[in-house]
């Protein structure tokens, strides 16, 4: 089995660490989806306010690939839809029936759902609403069904802070998990590449190119790991698959019913227990926040510090993210902090320019710890990206808008979830992940 | 201090959009900033930031050269007393420098901080901590003897030219406080080309640099002409020790060296620029050495080791070439951009028979071409990832 040993990065040591006991929120009597978690759907309704729903009802589809529909995570009635600016649909807010009830789709024994051939893949899990569990790269978008991928890639490992782990989610879902990459696998020409930490529950797998990974965040990021696996060459597509929803895709096959729970960790400094959650997709942050946070003065984050979504406790988790952070708003002014030599409960650096002897645990606010200023090339990039790539000069070249510059420098090959850390390190206070997304973004409407 | 936050937190509206005094906003978000830390949030992911900031890296940089300044003021009273052949105390010599050198520091802050304030209140950007360093870097590379008006206007060309016409700090081509010393050298060739020693001591006493008794003699061997000299001892240990006449921050190469180890160790500059610089050094001495022989040219028989410790080198190599912003921006970069500094340094020193003194030069030239080697690297990175494309 081939070995990836990552050697840059870091893994963030925060406090709040999630107990591995998978808890179950408090009771909540909606869900909602979010059309804006979707990047580059136009999305049209197929629902109004109203209308009654079961688990795995249509919701909407995407206008520019109407094959493609969002199925709904829970059976009621919908509560309200929500529109934003210029009648964009933020929200769909479902009322929960007492009694859930799914749209049945055909069950298959294990034999047979290995024996399912490419088309029929795809048109099963188009009828029950869930392609949209896959994403492409480049771009990190949802893939047009029609262009098969040359592979499809699986990180079976999180390395983000505060994520859920792998192995304690799977270890119950391998059956599930086995007919998922049985099925998937027949979506593509090429393989699919399951990564994962050594002695992993997951290396048992078969039907997938098995591939290790060690090192500190971001290894478990797919695209670091499609990177050093088999890079993307420009016009190629691959898709990826969070393990969970592999295993989701296989009970459907296998039960012939979509089942919208996954688990999630609920963790960061300011979060009373912090803990795994198993939960509906779409849950209400509400139900996990309540009761369970130290103080009122917070940033609830949908999805980990370093990537998620600025959300409010009114607000629903998103449909990619796997967790749900808090940290304090809470911030100190110092008198005359650049002069303090720092300590472990004060300061936190990736470069040594503080005093922190200790590797306790870091109770990080969202403080910016600093002004934005004209960038300083000291290495801070470098040092934590572990990919060939040149990101000051990337950088740069998606500045000027230079496409032909930025394809020369792999940006086909980025996501902005990779470059989270660069921005979390640098001293000039850079949106480097952010600037990485506009590259990409300009690219895209160029193709 | 929780009055002053509390006050300064109060007249901040007299300084909002749309108010009298808005047009000061620069400098009062600076004077907030520097006695409080900011409390500015995170707007986007990632929600939580490391806790450098540029102004820590700045303040960190000015701290390692305090040790640099302590000395240069000892060094200057020290050799004043020698000139006028006194016997004077530690404390006499640092009290007489510190005399000579505070109306230095002072004329330089005011003119940087004039130029840097007036052109954030023009351009409507925040007030940079980087020109405290330039400012910081200024007057150590001035010889004891400059008089403040050329001070003032070298340091008013060094910001302006030097920094503030590209944007700023992080726009900048060349090295601000190097721009201003090569302002002076060639305005005021007379008082600072470095072939005569710069004290401040009575009028008409003079001497050679150790770097300019090889270059003016022909046919010798550099280091027995500088065992030779009585005026000064340019033996090789007090040439480190820095006990000689010279720019107030440069002499001592100890403190020096100390402060390039502890700033690599920050991560603060790279360890690249300075093994470069060293290696091309060693490397262009070694070659020199091999042609001294077959030339009249004492200078080529300078043995490595002893252009490590004369002149500038050690200093500028600390802290002018690994600035960042003006050097290459690539590792691979770096290590070529240090590596020409320490070539061209002794190119310049023994071949042009204009300038004793080479370090300024090489570093400014170098900072004009570290585009150039880092479009190479990006070029070689480029190629390579298009072959891995093609496979």
């Amino acid at each position: 089995m081939p070995h990836i040993k990552i050697k840059k990065g870091h893994d963030l040591k925060i406090s709040g660490v999630p107990d591995k006991n998978i808890a179950y929120p408090s009771e909540h009597s909606t869900v909602a989806i979010l059309p804006n978690d979707f990047r580059g759907v136009k999305p049209k309704l197929l629902v109004k306010e109203g209308d009654k729903l079961k688990i795995g009802s249509p919701l909407f589809y995407n206008k520019i690939n109407p094959d493609v529909k969002w199925a709904s995570p829970g059976c009621g009635k919908v509560k309200n839809i929500v529109y934003g600016p210029r009648r964009v649909i933020e929200k769909i807010e479902i009322d929960l029936d007492k009694d859930q009830d799914c749209i049945d789709y055909k069950a298959h024994t294990n034999e047979e759902i290995s024996k399912l051939s490419g088309e029929q893949v795809l048109e099963e899990i188009l009828k029950a609403n869930l392609f949209t569990y896959f994403r492409q790269r480049p771009f990190n978008v949802i893939p047009n069904h029609k262009v098969p991928p040359r592979d499809i890639f699986i990180s079976g490992l999180n390395t983000g802070p505060l994520s859920v782990d792998i192995e304690v989610v799977m270890a119950g879902q391998l059956e599930n998990f086995q007919n998922g990459i049985n099925a998937i696998s027949k979506l593509t020409k090429g393989n699919v590449y399951l990564t994962t930490k050594k002695n992993s529950v997951l290396s048992s797998i078969e039907n997938v190119k098995l591939n290790t990974i060690s090192g500190p965040h971001p290894a478990g990021n797919v695209g670091i790991q499609i990177h050093h696996i088999s890079h993307l060459r420009p016009g190629e597509i691959v898709w990826t698959i969070n393990p969970q929803e592999v295993a989701t895709l296989g009970k459907l096959l296998k039960t012939g019913r979509y089942d919208p729970f996954r688990v999630i960790s609920v963790g960061g400094p300011s979060v009373k227990t912090p803990s795994y959650y198993k939960v509906r997709t779409g849950v209400p942050i509400k139900s996990l926040t309540y009761d369970n946070l130290k103080s009122d003065n917070v940033r609830i984050i949908s999805g980990d510090v370093l990537t998620g979504r600025n959300a409010s406790d009114q607000d629903s988790l998103s449909f990619y993210d796997y967790s749900l952070s808090v940290i304090s708003n809470d911030i100190k002014r110092e008198f005359i902090g650049m002069l303090n030599p720092g300590s472990s409960s004060s300061r936190y650096s990736l470069t040594p320019v503080f005093v922190s002897l200790s590797e306790k645990l870091f109770n990080f606010t969202s403080s910016q710890n600093g002004n934005h200023r004209a960038v300083v090339p000291m290495n801070s990039w470098e040092r934590l990206l572990p990919m060939d790539i040149l990101p000051n000069e990337l950088y740069r070249s998606i500045l000027a808008e230079d496409i032909e510059e930025m394809e020369n420098l792999g940006i086909i090959e980025c996501d902005d979830e990779d470059f989270a850390l660069c921005s979390f390190a640098c001293p000039s206070k850079t949106d480097v992940s952010g600037v990485i997304r506009q590259g990409l973004n300009l690219l895209q409407a160029e193709v | 201090m929780q009055w002053l936050l509390k006050y300064i937190l109060k007249i901040k509206p007299n300084f909002e959009e749309g108010q009298k005094l808005h047009w000061l906003y620069p400098l009062y978000e600076a004077t907030e900033t520097i006695l409080f830390s900011s409390d500015e949030k995170t707007k986007s992911a990632p929600h939580i930031r490391d806790s450098i900031d540029i102004k820590r890296v700045m303040i960190l940089v000015v701290i390692t050269l305090i040790p640099c300044y302590i000395f240069g003021a000892i060094n200057v009273g020290y050799q004043n007393a020698i000139a006028l052949g006194l016997e004077r105390s530690l404390i006499g010599n640092l009290f007489f420098g510190a005399m000579t050198i505070i109306p230095i520091i002072a004329v330089t802050f005011i003119a940087g901080a004039f130029w840097e304030i007036l052109f954030a209140i023009v351009r409507k950007h925040e007030i940079s901590e980087g020109f405290l360093v330039t400012c910081a870097l200024i007057p150590l590379t001035m010889p004891p003897s400059i008089p403040l008006w050329q001070l003032f206007i070298a340091t008013s060309f060094g910001i302006v030219i030097g920094k503030e016409i590209f944007g700023g700090v992080g726009m900048n081509i060349f090295n601000p406080a190097l721009t201003a010393r090569c302002f002076i050298f060639f305005s005021y060739p007379s008082k600072i080309s470095g072939d005569m020693v710069w004290l401040v001591g009575p009028d008409g006493y003079s001497g050679a640099t150790a770097l300019s008794i090889p270059a003016t003699t022909k046919n010798s061997d550099a280091v027995t002409l500088l065992d030779n000299v009585s005026q000064f001892d340019y033996s090789w240990l007090n040439l480190a020790s820095g006990w000689i006449p010279g720019s107030i921050g440069e002499t001592n190469k100890f403190i020096i060296f100390a402060a390039a180890v502890i700033l690599m160790a920050m991560k603060l500059i790279s360890w690249r620029v300075i093994l470069g610089g060293v290696s091309g050094l060693f490397a262009m001495a070694y070659v020199g050495n091999l042609i001294a022989p077959y030339s009249d040219n004492s200078m080529l028989s300078i043995p490595a080791h002893y252009h490590l410790v004369m002149g500038s080198f050690a200093f500028g190599l600390t802290f002018m070439a690994t600035e960042p912003v003006t050097g290459s921006h690539t590792d691979t970069g770096r290590l070529f951009y240090g590596f020409f500094v320490g070539v061209l340094t002794v190119i310049i020193r023994s071949i042009n028979p204009a300038y004793p003194e080479g370090v300024m030069l090489a570093i400014l030239l170098m900072n004009a071409f570290a585009s150039l080697i880092d479009y190479f690297v990006v070029k070689v990175n480029i190629n390579r990832r298009m072959t891995r494309y093609a496979q």
